[in-house]
């Protein structure tokens, strides 16, 4: 990370996009003041000193750049070049000074796109949130190795991915086989390979973990894909990261494994999203709704419709995991992962309609507890209010969403369901069944 | 001085100031209104490196100190004006607001609508008003729209809340009277009513609202005029001391004569019952930061939402009953929700986003733990003892087919 200093004077330097280890950078005209401040620290703290030397570049060096801790930021007021990053220190400054008026200085990190590249191991990556993460970290400079049985291909190229594009992503990632259950198999499989973070995206129990944790003794940072539904059922909403959770809940071995990442000392992030969406999506969120959308069926939904739910997009999420690598402010910490706003369930079927231009579907209401559907799924998701905010990742990683819901699911259908492709077959068996109890005949389109 | 933060040995986290050598004494080294938002001259940016005497020595430290305490002594004293309603319930909005800036050293005046003779006063928050005049506020009565003959053009307030119209034609004559008095910060009261519904929620500032609700067309004049800072502010519901209409009441008074209660179907309408301290430090912080707050709509709320059906539990756990809920249409049982139910029969629930954004607020209501301190007052001002007559309860229970009493 970098560490700015500011003093008075007209000539400035620029940085060299820098590793992310501290690195101390002097604004100060007077060349001997800073020179020996910085020698000083140098000494004392064992920084990198990166003298800045060209002014004009001062702000392209910084772009990405954002303030991570509270402090006041002292620049010359000439330097226009600190604008930007003066700016946006100011404005977290403002806001932290507000909480604590002990701490001054701002401390400025770089965005992970400046850091210095990474070995990283992604157990899984094949089929959904891994295939655009591994994308970015390529992209960013990063070698990635996925971990998986191999079952589905290691890479496949995007409807909307350059042949070029796809050769070129597809040649750098790298790849281990194997069976992550099999721990044995697991941590000889990583002993020795010197990854440096960990994104663990298909891990489901904690069990799981320790063979990587054995295997990979100097990890840098374990960066775990939790889930919201953790979070313990609440009359009082949204879900914070602070809330309460469910030692019950369907989703105990994530709890499990967040806890056992804090036990063993490990650098660790956990991300809790809601629920996902986008092209490729192998959970059937946006895929039921186009399929009856497609023929022209009502949509049976449960109860009242008003059941209030979060969608976030797959591509916002990918650029969520990478914003927390080598982020310092991210270690120790969870976040909520999802769209910036809610939507009920109604509100998701005339959402898709819309993303899809499909017409405004009829939705019929029925109560489930007057049905059996066996095994089957009736509705995708789950009959309650599930929502989470999304405002401790916006304020300390710099990440927003930025797909709405409409043209997130746009995305989703013009690069998937709309050109025929879906990972479940449409199975009406339970609308059929709903359909009949409530005397509603279907004409379908052909 | 050199923070670490948890994960040290890998991401060494320091910080480090550095204050310029004050070559150019007559300017401070901080940063230039020009291109960074600098707000006050109390501005806490007028920061001392309290470690890093290396820097350039003591005096630079010494010159940022007495930089500071000036700054601090010049921290301007507000004369505040608040025109308030007299009845409704964002009422007592402006008797915390008055005790707030109060206890923060400002000359304060509520401005009531109407007489002060008038039966109107004998309601909380007016009822209470003692508890102002004894902390130094002026409390006035009269007619807003003739708010000039009252104080006239040279009033020397430089902040002026409107927490009293509902339109354009009630806060017009306070603006127009303000802008031209050189009033510097104007604050308007509005209400997160005038969001248009949408399948997404909360309404967040920003959202699409009813172009015809009257608190938009006073959000849009007010915004015309040449005030330095202007603001307003869209709350929900309030509970809290001093509340002029009934918010908690309603469920306590049938959780604790035990009686069922009626709520609209499906009972998990989302709605926000922020504490009105939420609202007066809202305000009070668009005060202490006007560049900050300048031309901004704020949601004043809490932020959490609750649901219908929780709100009952949370009273009832708050009263330490029982609760029994009962679930009606009101459409098909051809009760009007409006005078059946405290709250819009619908989701109604906003975001304090900007508030947290562009202020650094937070919200401290917790509302479990403020209806129990407002179970408390329910029950020392007697009013469970009280003979209420629950006809249209009667009606719904009589309708569904349920007993009276649990």
């Amino acid at each position: 990370m970098v560490v700015m200093a500011a003093g008075a004077g007209a000539a400035m330097a620029t940085s060299r996009p820098m590793h992310s280890v501290t690195t101390l950078i002097t604004v100060d005209v007077r060349s001997t003041g800073s020179a020996s401040f910085a020698r000083r620290q140098q000494q004392q703290h064992k920084y990198e000193v990166a003298s800045l030397s060209r002014p004009n570049l001062l702000e392209a060096a910084f772009t990405g750049l954002h303030c991570t801790d509270f402090g006041a930021f002292l620049c010359p007021r000439q330097h226009r070049f600190c604008s930007g990053i003066s700016e946006v220190a100011l404005q977290r400054s403002a806001t932290h000074l507000q909480q604590s008026r002990k701490s001054r200085w701002a401390v400025v990190s770089a965005s992970s796109g400046q850091t210095e590249s990474k070995k990283i191991l992604l157990m899984g990556g094949t089929r959904f949130i891994g295939i655009y993460l591994a994308r970015l970290l390529v992209e960013a400079g990063h070698e990635v190795t996925m971990f998986t049985r191999g079952k589905a291909a290691i890479t496949q190229q995007l409807a909307d991915e350059s042949d070029k594009d796809y050769a070129e992503f597809s040649g750098k990632v790298k790849h281990i086989q194997g069976d992550r259950l099999d721990f044995e198999g697991l941590k000889s499989k990583l002993s020795g390979t010197g990854f440096e973070a960990v994104y663990d995206i298909n891990g489901r129990e904690a069990v799981e973990v320790e063979p990587i944790l054995e295997a990979l003794p100097n990890i840098k940072q374990y960066i775990f894909c939790s889930s919201a539904g953790v979070y313990l059922k609440s009359d009082l909403l949204p879900h914070f990261e602070v809330d309460a959770v469910d030692p019950k809940s369907r989703h105990k071995g994530k709890l499990d494994t967040e806890s056992l990442l804090q036990k063993k000392g490990v650098p660790w992030t956990s991300i809790r999203p809601v629920y996902i969406y986008g092209p490729l999506n192998y959970n059937p969120v946006e895929e039921w709704f186009f399929h009856r959308l497609k023929v022209g069926r009502p949509i049976p939904v449960p109860n009242s419709g008003l059941q209030v739910t979060q969608l976030g997009h797959v591509k916002d999420l990918a650029k969520a995991f990478v914003s927390v690598l080598q982020n310092p402010v991210a270690i120790g910490e969870v976040y909520n992962i999802s769209g910036s706003k809610y939507v009920t369930f109604d509100g998701i079927a005339r959402a898709c309609a819309k993303a899809a231009g499909f017409a405004t579907p009829e939705i019929v209401y029925y109560n489930p507890k007057e049905f059996d559907f066996g095994k089957k799924k009736a509705f995708p998701l789950r009959d309650q209010h599930f929502f989470t905010s999304i405002e401790k990742a916006q304020k300390d990683l710099g990440w927003a969403p930025e797909f709405g819901l409409v043209d997130g699911l746009a995305d989703s259908y013009n690069l998937d369901f709309g050109r025929g492709t879906f990972r479940k077959a449409a199975d009406f068996s339970t609308d059929d069944m709903i359909l009949e109890k409530l005397g509603i005949k279907v004409a379908v389109a052909a | 001085m050199v923070m670490a933060c948890g994960a040290a040995a890998l991401f060494p986290l320091t910080t480090i100031s550095l204050a310029s050598s004050t070559a150019t004494t007559s300017s401070l080294p901080i940063i230039s209104a020009s291109f960074c938002r600098l707000p006050h001259p109390q501005s806490p940016f007028c920061c001392i490196p309290t470690g890093a005497t290396s820097i350039g020595g003591s005096s630079i430290r010494r010159r940022f100190l007495q930089l500071r305490a000036s700054a601090a002594e010049e921290a301007e004293k507000h004369n505040v004006l608040v025109v308030n309603t007299n009845s409704g319930g964002h009422a007592f909005i402006g008797f915390w607001v008055a005790k707030e800036m109060r206890a923060a050293g400002h000359r304060v005046t509520v401005f009531t609508v109407g007489a002060e003779t008038s039966e109107k006063m004998n309601k909380p928050p007016f009822s209470q008003f003692s508890e102002l005049r004894e902390i130094g506020v002026e409390t006035v009565w009269g007619d807003p729209s003739s708010i000039g003959a009252k104080f006239g053009s040279n009033a020397s307030f430089d902040i002026v809340l409107d927490n009293n119209g509902k339109d354009l034609e009630a806060v017009k004559p306070v603006a127009d009277w303000a802008n031209e008095s050189g009033v510097g910060q104007f604050l308007f009261v509005s209400s997160a009513g005038i969001y248009k519904t949408s399948d997404e929620l909360p309404h967040i500032e920003g959202d699409a609202v009813k172009a015809d609700a009257g608190h938009v067309g006073v959000e849009n004049y007010i915004g015309q005029l040449s005030f330095q800072s202007w603001a307003s502010f869209r709350p929900q519901y309030m509970t809290g001391f001093g509340n002029n209409k009934d918010c908690e009441e309603w469920f306590f008074d049938r959780i604790v004569r035990g009686r069922p209660v009626p709520i609209p179907s499906p009972g998990l309408q989302l709605t926000n019952i922020a504490h009105v301290s939420d609202l007066s430090s809202m305000i009070a912080l668009a005060i202490e930061k006007p560049k900050e707050a300048h031309g901004t709509i704020f949601n004043a709320v809490s932020d959490r939402a609750v649901t219908f059906d929780g709100l009952v539990r949370l009273c009832a756990l708050a009263a330490g009953c029982e609760a029994k809920i009962i679930h009606y249409d009101p459409k098909a049982l051809n009760i009007d929700a409006k005078k059946a139910f405290p709250f819009r029969n619908m989701h109604f629930y906003a975001e304090p986003r900007a508030a947290k954004e562009k202020l650094g607020w937070k919200s401290k209501t917790h509302l479990s733990e403020d209806l129990k301190a407002r179970f408390q007052v329910y029950v020392t001002n007697g009013r469970h003892k009280k003979d209420i007559k629950f006809e249209l309860d009667d009606k719904i229970l009589d309708s569904m087919k349920v007993p009276v009493t649990i």
